[in-house]
């Protein structure tokens, strides 16, 4: 992030007693208290509560459907809870939207950019609907478009590319540099230059205090990321709290992951493993694929395993991840 | 809905833009009513039939394309509005510290423009260059007349989007609604039945003809004067009622439509 743009958002973030780059204040900016939501009595949020300290990266992880999208929408104002409340900054979501209005930012989970307009047209655009100068407008759209990479272009947005919408939607969700950032799936459709381009600016943008609640279901995004990170699935929030807390309070040990090249092999395979002690879980995914979670080192596991099993395609070893955390909770995949 | 303020202006300046990068709008907005203006004349003027006052059937004739024109409002504004709901923008917009109110407010700014750049292509094409009748005094008379009516097309546009999340559809659905109600109001041909007075179209092409092409005077027309049929024949209307008829429709139409529209897009 530009070094003016920075140093202008440390102004407004930050609390000059307290500012401490990287690090978020135990203040709570955002409280929940069982959020709900219905659509034709399908309930897609499911009373869900949960607090996000000032400054922090809290991520909402889980699959397509889970609700974290209608959570996103709810606390944006955008979607009326059917029960529950959440207080932004002290402000009450039912009873005072006005107030949490021009302290939020909203990067949504479909490129919303008016397609008929230039990348400064839409800034800009954004910028009036949030009171600001046209000078600040002006200054910071350059910065920001530049940051990105989107700088310059004269034409309408509707022939950018997927990625470049992205990143001009992001751009248009920070240009009144908001207390609260909500990114929905912020790098849905990037390629991974692009994604990392991305993720280098979220990073920064934590360091000016930003707090930034983001929704995702890649796990490396989460990973890379987050401060904290929240599981959804079914509208629930299924587990909390940071990396380290979630693997520790979900510790499956080491994991290896089997490739096979037939059923068969995955059947017998799985046999045999069924009669090994160490073995604490066997999980079949997709495409002939087993995870298994075992207790003990690695090299002593692996020495018993080859003696077993010899049909297979590939072996291999790996962290605990925040996919066998979910996988843990929930018996499936965050892509199932 | 909370206070209206500048950001309808912005909201207005955005949609503006908008449309003019929108060619298939520009057509049906600018062009269109062009075309139909030199058809009426070409179809009209040759056999030297004269109506009402020595007034030739293009100059009778004449409000109606006046009243297609404005009334294409109501396809632009469907579409608009059912385009934001379903491309996220109304949302995005929704979670801004922006009211409904300067939302609909600045779709009636950028309609309006569009209506005045309308009317005055129209009006310079029509009465400049094709020679169209009209009673200079009364001219404002008559523009206010249509600004009116622009502003009850942008209504009935809302009702439409409100039931309709495809753009396509919208325009499919306007579309047909304002040629409908152009045919059954008699605004494109005459028409002699007692349909013409459920429409706004009838009541603004009447009110129109009679106060700008055909009356001299205000004061003794809205006193006195009745309005009359396509057909020429004289109702019991007077043309004060008209334009509370006018003015009744434009109400109905701008309330409602917000109102449904706030119903059935407040998530």
């Amino acid at each position: 992030m530009n070094e003016s743009i920075l140093e202008e958002a440390k102004v407004i973030y930050s609390d000059p007693n307290q500012f401490n780059e990287n690090k978020h204040s135990n203040e709570f900016i955002i409280e929940v208290q069982d959020l709900k939501k219905s659509f034709n009595g399908i309930k897609a949020v499911d009373g869900i509560s949960l607090k996000v300290r000032k400054g922090e990266l809290f991520s909402l992880l889980g699959p397509n459907g889970a609700g974290k999208s209608t959570t996103i929408r709810m606390l944006t104002t955008v979607l009326k809870p059917t029960n529950g409340d959440a207080r932004i900054k002290d402000h009450s979501l039912i009873k005072e939207k006005d107030k949490i209005k021009p302290l939020i930012g909203v990067c949504p989970q479909e490129n919303v950019v008016f397609e008929a307009l230039t990348a400064e047209d839409n800034v800009e655009f954004v910028g009036r609907m949030h009171g600001m100068d046209p000078a600040d407008i002006k200054r910071r759209t350059k910065t920001l478009l530049e940051k990105m990479n989107i700088a310059g272009r004269k034409k309408p947005a509707k022939s950018f590319s997927g990625g470049m919408k992205r990143r001009l939607s992001l751009v248009m969700s920070l240009i009144h540099l908001p207390q609260i950032l909500f990114l929905d799936e912020p790098s849905a459709g990037l390629d991974p230059q692009a994604r990392r381009l991305v993720w280098d600016f979220i990073k920064n943008l934590k360091k000016t205090g930003m707090t930034i609640i983001l929704t995702t279901h890649d796990m490396i995004e989460a990973d890379v990321l987050s401060d904290h990170i929240a599981i959804m699935d079914h509208g629930k929030i299924i587990a909390s709290g940071t990396l380290e807390e979630l693997k520790r309070s979900s510790h499956n040990g080491n994991i290896l992951e089997f490739s096979f090249s037939s059923k068969e092999e995955l059947i017998q395979a799985k046999r045999k493993l069924k009669q090994i002690d160490k073995v604490k879980k066997i999980t079949e995914m997709e495409n002939n694929k087993l995870i298994i979670s075992f207790t003990g080192g690695v090299k002593t596991f692996k020495r018993e395993i080859l003696r077993e099993i010899e049909m297979f395609k590939t072996l291999h070893f790996r962290e605990d991840s925040l996919e066998d955390i979910f996988l843990k909770l929930t018996g499936r995949g965050l892509r199932d | 809905m909370n206070m209206i303020d500048l950001k309808a202006w912005y909201i207005a300046k955005k949609n503006v833009k908008e449309k003019l990068k929108n060619y298939g709008t520009m057509f049906w907005t600018v062009a269109f009513p062009i075309m139909m203006l030199i058809v009426y004349k070409l179809a009209f003027t040759e056999d030297g039939t004269t109506m009402i006052n020595g007034l030739t059937v293009f100059d009778v004739e004449f409000p109606g394309i006046v009243v297609y024109t404005i009334g294409i409002s109501t396809v632009s504004s469907a579409v608009m509005f059912s385009m934001s709901k379903k491309d996220g923008t109304l949302e995005f917009i929704d979670s801004m510290p922006v009211s409904r109110g300067n939302v609909f407010l600045g779709a009636v700014i950028s309609e309006a423009i569009f209506m005045n750049l309308q009317l005055i292509l129209l009006f310079g094409f029509g009465y400049g260059v094709l020679g169209a009748h009209f009673e200079l005094a009364m001219m404002p008379i008559g523009y206010l007349i249509a600004m009116i009516y622009g502003v009850a097309s942008i209504g009935l546009g809302l009702i439409i989007a409100s039931f309709l999340n495809s753009p396509e559809g919208a325009n499919g659905i306007a579309m047909l609604t304002h040629m409908s109600l152009m045919f059954v109001s008699g605004s494109f041909f005459p028409l002699d039945n007692g349909s013409v007075f459920f429409t706004p179209q009838y009541w603004v092409k009447q009110v129109y003809l009679q106060l700008t092409v055909i009356g001299d005077s205000f004061s003794d027309l809205m006193y006195s004067g009745t309005i009359i049929t396509p057909t020429s024949e004289a109702t019991f209307f007077p043309i004060w009622g008209g334009i509370l008829m006018i003015l009744a429709f434009t109400a109905a139409f701008i309330i409602l439509g917000v109102k449904i529209f706030q119903k059935k897009t407040t998530l």
